[in-house]
């Protein structure tokens, strides 16, 4: 008995130093992946650039706030994380950072002190960063930028994922090797798979996440890398496999969409509107060709099923085209609100209105995104290749929810789509969430 | 011959209306259509009651009830009058309302008025009440529908003694009274879409591409601004 209890004792002995180490001792830290000369400076512009493409504004601005001073509210599946200040200033952004400090925060996702940056941080993505655009981001956001004093909130989790200890634990089992090694050989794909495995983080939205909501693939090798992700309750398409948004679709059409926000098949919709205002427009050519290319290349053999249905009449195209007073509900609500643009076979009109026949928002499995689109509309980016902010009116103030969930289902499963039906029950609670938005 | 810078530029009036729109759609929510209240219960905004008096007998009789299709009372148009002049129209608000004004300028050279459409109408109802208690010993809204027809014959001759700066009353009545009875609903004339299923016209839809050229009569009733089928 005694026996038992000396050893019982010693394991929660052993135990709480166990956990007092996991908690104290200090993190190793990943050291430069390279190594560049002490005096290394980025060349001019070369910090901005590198900014953009790792699109730090997207998060790091709150809607209203000065651009890089945090306090956007970001929506995880376990509650609100606000960004931080990573503007200079020493009380509460990134003021006296070192080097050092600020690498770790990208490949570690760590502050100075050792405190813990929620995933929000796409750390799994920022550790691929070249050791080049770790010093060029360091230099923009210590010498380039202005300090501004802006106290961000703490993020809004339950217990236990408030204990930002935890997430040490988290990052063992999440954690794939720092670094970034191309994989294709030839140097403009090599490119373009850095720019979307690493500074681009397409993977953070555009990857399912795992059982532990990490990224179920950092890397282009794996299947699972860009098949598909959720972001904010929308569904961040597949861009590769049987269900890839943009399977057939050509470099140029991929150049288009990155530097305009529109091409010959579809206009962005929801968080990638913000990729494209504050990102991928700053692109060079080079470097958008780079991206383009790599992703046609993740697509190869799709997009041959697609390309035959697009010169066949459809059922719903004939339908849509008699007129027929006996129409069901939900295509007569397609006729009397969206006909005018989207037309009668689904297409649309290239750079002008997104085609909705095998449009990836209508179509994903969520509605979420396709309800919300219908009652609260959307406006495309204004970049410089084309300026006019495209806008799509909502039609909250014309339909009903049963008449929105019609309208959605009839869109969902009208020419070649093939999606499953939606409830009025869905569009009353996003209607409700819209309403508390807007007061 | 209504002077072009009265009628409102359709271009600045779908803007606005766009705007309009997409502040009431979030807070408002979609709801389904009231029935409107009977056109005698409706409580002038602009108009006085012998005002709203002349402008509901002098529309029915500018679009009578009694013709092929609904008329101005069905279809809510003295509504639509008083909301017009209650609103940004009245007001002259899109008009350049400096001097010099020369009311009595050679009728090609466009309105000269000083006067707002809202002021117009208020005096030129007054003036010509008057010329028909004068000239025909009642008000307009209590004369026989033949001896109101002349009434506005004269007033459309000009032969009612009116004051240059109210030169145009005539023209914006009848113009109005065609708005209102062609207008989108929302704007309170066009009550249920009436004028539009009258004359075949399918509404706010924007899109009949499969219909060009074809020799039959498109299916579809018409559909307004606010959605609603008719």
């Amino acid at each position: 008995m005694r026996t038992y209890l000396k050893i019982l004792v010693g394991l929660i002995v052993v135990g709480a130093i166990a956990l007092l180490a996991f908690i104290l001792v200090p993190v190793q830290r990943t050291p430069a992946q390279a190594q560049l000369p002490d005096d290394w400076q980025p060349e001019e512009g070369q910090g901005e650039y590198a900014m953009r493409i790792a699109d730090c504004a997207a998060c790091h601005t709150a809607p209203d706030g000065e651009q890089f001073t945090g306090g956007r509210a970001i929506e995880s599946p376990l509650g609100v994380i606000y960004s931080s200040n990573i503007t200079p200033d020493d009380a509460t952004g990134i003021g006296g950072w070192s080097l050092d400090d600020f690498r770790a925060a990208l490949y570690d996702g760590v502050r100075p002190d050792g405190t813990h940056l929620y995933p929000a941080m796409p750390y799994e993505n920022y550790r691929k960063l070249s050791e080049e655009d770790v010093r060029a981001l360091y230099h923009y956001f210590t010498e380039e930028v202005e300090p501004v004093r802006n106290e961000t909130p703490e993020a809004e989790l339950p217990f236990p994922f408030d204990q930002r200890w935890t997430l040490r634990g988290w990052k063992w089992l999440a954690l794939d090797d720092p670094g970034f090694a191309a994989d294709a050989d030839d140097p403009v794909l090599a490119r373009g798979e850095y720019l979307v495995e690493g500074p681009g983080h397409c993977s953070a939205c555009h990857t399912p996440r795992n059982t532990i909501m990490a990224e179920a693939a950092v890397d282009a090798s794996d299947e699972a890398f860009l098949s598909g992700g959720e972001i904010a309750g929308w569904t961040a398409p597949a861009l590769r496999g049987p269900d890839s948004a943009i399977a057939g679709w050509s470099q140029d059409d991929l150049v288009s969409i990155f530097s305009t926000g529109r091409n010959a098949h579809a206009a962005v919709n929801g968080e990638m509107q913000l990729v494209i205002r504050d990102s991928t427009q700053f692109m060079s050519d080079e470097d958008l060709t780079a991206m383009s290319a790599f992703l046609v290349g993740l697509n190869e053999g799709t997009g041959q099923a697609r390309a035959e249905s697009e010169t066949t009449e459809t059922e719903t195209e004939a339908l849509i085209a008699s007129a027929d007073p006996d129409m069901p509900l939900g295509t007569r609500l397609y006729i009397d609100n969206c006909n005018a643009c989207h037309f009668a076979n689904g297409r649309g009109a290239d750079e002008v209105f997104p085609e909705l026949d095998g449009n990836s928002l209508v179509t994903a499995e969520s509605p979420t995104g396709l309800i919300s689109m219908i009652l609260e509309g959307s406006e495309l980016p204004s970049t410089p290749k084309r300026p006019y902010s495209l806008r799509m009116p909502g039609f909250a103030d014309r339909l009903t929810d049963e008449e929105v969930a019609e309208l959605a289902s009839f869109v969902r499963q009208g020419w070649s789509n093939d999606a499953g039906p939606v409830s009025a029950a869905s569009v009353a609670e996003l209607r409700g969430k819209a309403q508390a938005k807007m007061e | 011959m209504t002077p072009r810078f009265l009628q409102t530029s359709r271009r600045a009036f779908l803007g606005g209306s766009a705007a309009a729109a997409a502040l009431a759609a979030l807070s408002e929510g979609a709801q389904a259509q009231q029935p409107l209240p009977p056109l005698e219960e409706y409580a002038p905004v602009f108009l006085t009651p012998a005002e709203w008096a002349f402008v509901m007998a002098a529309t029915a009789r500018i679009i009578p009830s009694d013709g092929d299709g609904p008329g101005a009372q069905e279809t809510r148009v003295p509504v639509f009058i008083d909301r017009q002049l209650a609103g940004d129209f009245g007001a002259a608000t899109d008009l350049y309302m400096q001097g010099p004004f020369t009311p009595d300028a050679d009728m090609n050279l466009g309105t000269q008025s000083p006067l707002t459409p809202a002021e117009i109408y208020r005096q030129g109802i007054a003036a010509f009440e008057t010329w028909c208690s004068n000239e025909l010993g009642a008000a307009f809204a209590d004369l026989p529908a033949d001896q109101q027809d002349s009434a506005l014959q004269a007033l459309a001759d000009d032969d009612v003694g009116l004051e240059p700066e109210l030169r145009e009353f005539w023209t914006l009545l009848l113009q109005n009274t065609k708005e209102g009875y062609f207008a989108d609903p929302r704007h309170g004339g066009n009550a249920g879409m009436q004028a539009w299923v009258y004359i075949g016209f399918p509404g706010a839809r924007a899109n009949f591409h499969e219909w060009a050229g074809r020799d039959e009569a498109y299916p579809l009733g018409p559909v307004d601004i606010a959605g609603e089928r008719a």
